[in-house]
């Protein structure tokens, strides 16, 4: 009987959808994908997820150097980062634009923000962008934050204000990572904010 | 007609009108517009000055949206540029030649992905096609090139014989 998925396959579509991903973003309760593969690090140093994943949970940050939404929450991101790193979580930034598009995302203006910045933690180039399509990320900033048995347990937004600060009212990734830190559920577990498309690498 | 006043006159009608600016608008507003009667199929584009892609992608909106305008296409063009680009947006739109009223996105990331739709990721640009009705009937991430939102826009327009 070969008619029946033709005929579900209208059903299926449904709605067209097309991305650049198009596979969807890692579900709550998923593990850590691309563990093996090398990224390099802005210290020069190749290191691979495995190395970055800690006992008391691991947050994976998709970020770049040039987009506008990215640098408004930079300083957000290092300022957790550095924090949730000292006690315990495996913190690491991905970049996984293709620097041909934004010259601003090369792997030495790189290592000029992470050291300008102050970033305590591995920021790493993806070089085929496969960990991005991986996780299903699609802009930057994208936040996935993996508790101590290394499951998702957050995925979206650093926060619910990016133009202002002073304005934020739910700082998301900041109460996920308490909640791992401290064993409970994660209270919001999936957000959303505007960011840069990823500029995949082909 | 003195040769400066002529000279005034030739400088004003080869610079574009400026473009309307931008008026605020949250997603229930953005779907308010697309649901306005008139249009046969209506494209929404979010967009940023600042964002490469959204900028190559622009004037290839535009084309399509002039060609297929007397067929009943409306474009809606959002910004989601930060408060303080006002000046920047207004005049990339007016260097675009756009005559037409355009939104500024307002309130929480959030509310304005998932109102929009919730199976927009909020990456941008992000464009998204609605039939007659106000169905969404195809959306996108990422730039599309003229050919490719012609086409589909195109599609869009035709689905309004089949109703």
């Amino acid at each position: 009987m070969t008619r029946t998925p033709l005929l579900a396959i209208p059903v299926l579509v449904g709605l067209a959808f097309s991305s650049a991903v198009g596979g969807g973003p890692l579900p709550i309760g998923a593990t850590i994908p691309m563990l093996d593969v090398a990224m390099k690090n802005v210290d020069g140093k190749e290191l691979n997820l495995k190395s970055v994943v800690q006992p008391a949970g691991t947050l994976v940050v998709f970020t770049c150097n040039h987009c506008p939404f990215a640098k408004r929450w930079e300083s957000r991101i290092i300022e957790l980062g550095n924090a949730y790193a000292a006690q315990g979580i495996g913190v690491v930034a991905i970049n996984a634009n293709d620097p041909k598009a934004y010259p601003d995302d090369s792997f030495e203006a790189m290592q000029v923000r992470a050291k300008e910045k102050g970033m305590e933690f591995p920021y790493v180039v993806d070089a085929t962008s496969n960990v991005a399509r991986a996780f299903g990320a699609t802009k930057t900033p994208e936040a996935f934050l993996f508790d101590k048995n290394g499951k998702l347990v957050y995925h979206g937004a650093i926060d619910d204000n990016g133009e202002e600060p002073s304005k934020v009212e739910n700082r998301y990734l900041k109460l996920a990572l308490e909640a791992v830190l401290a064993g409970n559920e994660v209270p919001v577990k999936e957000t959303k904010s505007i960011g840069c498309g990823i500029k995949f690498r082909t | 007609m003195s040769t400066i006043s002529a000279l005034v006159l030739a400088v004003a009608t080869a610079l574009p009108a400026a473009a309307p600016a931008p008026v605020p608008a949250g997603a229930e507003a953005i779907l308010a517009e697309v649901g306005k009667p008139g249009a046969s199929a209506v494209l929404v584009n979010v967009w940023a000055t600042w964002c490469a892609p959204c900028r190559e992608e622009f004037p290839d909106l535009l084309h399509v949206a002039r060609e297929l305008a007397p067929k009943g296409l409306r474009l809606v063009l959002v910004s989601v540029d930060f408060p303080g680009d006002e000046a920047e947006t207004l005049s990339f739109l007016t260097s675009q030649g756009v005559d037409f009223p355009t939104f500024l996105r307002t309130g929480k990331d959030e509310a304005f992905v998932n109102g929009l739709e919730p199976q927009w990721s909020g990456a941008i640009p992000a464009t998204f096609l609605y039939d007659a009705n106000g169905k969404l009937v195809r959306f996108w991430e990422g730039k599309a090139s003229y050919p490719v939102i012609k086409k589909r826009a195109q599609k869009a327009l035709d689905t309004k014989e089949t109703r």
